[in-house]
């Protein structure tokens, strides 16, 4: 179906060896609310304990928001952004 | 026509944006896979990816052939960087902080970039030595210099200093294609790395397709009637918003000089001749350096034209560790906004 909001999760991103780890930083958007995305693109830089990780967009479409800024911290399973998918 | 340009400017808001160390290592990974002859070579620029990630993931694409952790020996490595460049290569060699250039200098100055000459042209040097520069993350005298200046004194190499993104990448296409050895000098704080959070400006959209931008072109990054800001690097942010803060009291542009080596005089006169006021800015050391430099040549060229110049750099003194001296020594935004009221007045 298309037209649904997809949530960027992040605790699909999260790796096995930081699973004692409950919280992150947003190191990097690498798109704004409106930017189109294609599933898999790197859309934001996550650091976890100064290790990096690449967030891929979940689905094509349209960034609809973003819940959380760059440079703030999160926790494990918070939701990143929505896209919109086409 | 100006339709066309407001649709233009629509989807530019819009568009992905990288890093400026994603695009320096986009255009390196492009040309590593266009050219055989193109390779890096330096201090943990394989498995660690460059401690300020100029060369991260691209020893997953291209393996330790093309991706070459050195020992810690400048000499050494830079050396054989010169060695293979004069065999036809065209390495890429990362001098891991250009306050470290002591320890290589006579492969820097004596071989590299003399080679081309003493031999009457029959080498040439077609290498890129790429180097971080720049404090403002307490890191000290001996971590935290820029030596823009010391660089672009010498000659014999060419030298490049991005402020954003799309430059880097077109900057480092044109550094890796160029027939000559060329140094290219990345501020730390723009790279956009996880624990050095970088201001708003650095990070851009960037065409996907490989571009170029000529050296000695110098990019006016806010258009301004009343005061010329010649700055690069780091500080073209902080003279931005130190610009953006003036707005309606003072129209000031600001002169990205992008390149050092070759200088881009013509751009700065041309500015300084509409406006009469410069201000130069630089993270650099204040005496014999970029600042004089700049005001020497808009004298030289424009002394009619000009009413009032001032400078705003480090202080002459090795950069303190202390994280409130280091701020102090730094030009802050407020340092230059000041700067340019001063010369307004």
């Amino acid at each position: 179906m298309s037209g649904g909001t997809v949530v960027v999760d992040s605790e699909t991103v999260w790796p096995a060896d930081s699973e004692d780890v409950e919280e992150a930083v947003v190191s990097n958007w690498f798109v704004r609310e409106g930017t189109a995305v294609t599933e898999g693109d790197p859309i934001a830089e996550i650091q976890i304990e100064k290790v990096s990780i690449d967030v891929p967009a979940p689905t094509t479409g349209e960034i609809t928001e973003i819940l959380i800024d760059e440079q703030a911290e999160f926790q494990r399973g918070d939701v990143l952004a929505q896209v919109s998918s086409a | 026509m100006a339709e066309a340009d407001e649709t233009k400017e629509a989807e530019t808001t819009a568009e992905r944006e990288v890093t400026m160390s994603r695009a320096m290592v986009g255009a390196i990974a492009s040309e590593i896979r266009e050219n055989d002859d193109v390779f890096v070579m330096g201090e943990d620029v394989a498995d660690y990816g460059g401690i300020f990630d100029s060369t991260e993931g691209l020893l997953e694409e291209f393996g330790r052939e093309k991706i070459m952790d050195m020992p810690i020996s400048e000499t050494g490595f830079i050396g054989a960087a010169v060695g293979a460049a004069q065999a036809g290569m065209r390495p890429i060699a990362e001098l891991m902080f250009a306050d470290f250039f002591g320890v290589g200098m006579d492969q820097i100055y004596n071989q590299m970039a003399k080679n081309t000459y003493m031999s009457g042209s029959s080498v040439n040097v077609p290498m890129v030595l790429m180097t971080a520069v720049g404090g403002t993350y307490n890191d000290a005298a001996q971590h935290s210099q820029t030596l823009y200046g010391t660089f672009a004194h010498l000659p014999g190499m060419k030298v490049v200093i991005p402020s954003t993104a799309a430059d880097a990448k077109g900057l480092m296409h044109t550094a890796i294609r160029d027939d000559d050895p060329v140094v290219f000098m990345f501020h730390k704080r723009l790279m956009g790395i996880g624990w050095m959070p970088a201001p708003d400006g650095p990070k851009t959209p960037v065409p996907e397709d490989d571009y170029t931008i000529g050296f000695g072109e110098a990019d006016v990054k806010r258009e301004g009637d009343d005061v010329t800001v010649v700055t690069l690097g780091l500080h073209v942010h902080r003279a931005l918003e130190a610009a953006d803060g003036l707005a309606g009291e003072v129209d000031a542009e600001v002169v990205d000089l992008r390149t050092l080596v070759p200088l881009d005089t013509e751009t700065v006169l041309e500015s300084v001749r509409k406006t009469s006021r410069l201000v130069v800015v630089d993270e650099d050391y204040h005496s014999f350096g970029l600042s004089g430099e700049i005001i020497a040549w808009a004298t030289e060229g424009a002394l009619d034209d000009l009413s009032a110049v001032s400078r705003v750099t480090m202080p002459d003194a090795p950069i303190p560790y202390a994280r409130p001296l280091e701020q102090e020594v730094n030009p802050g935004t407020e340092d230059i906004a000041d700067a340019i009221q001063d010369v307004s007045e």
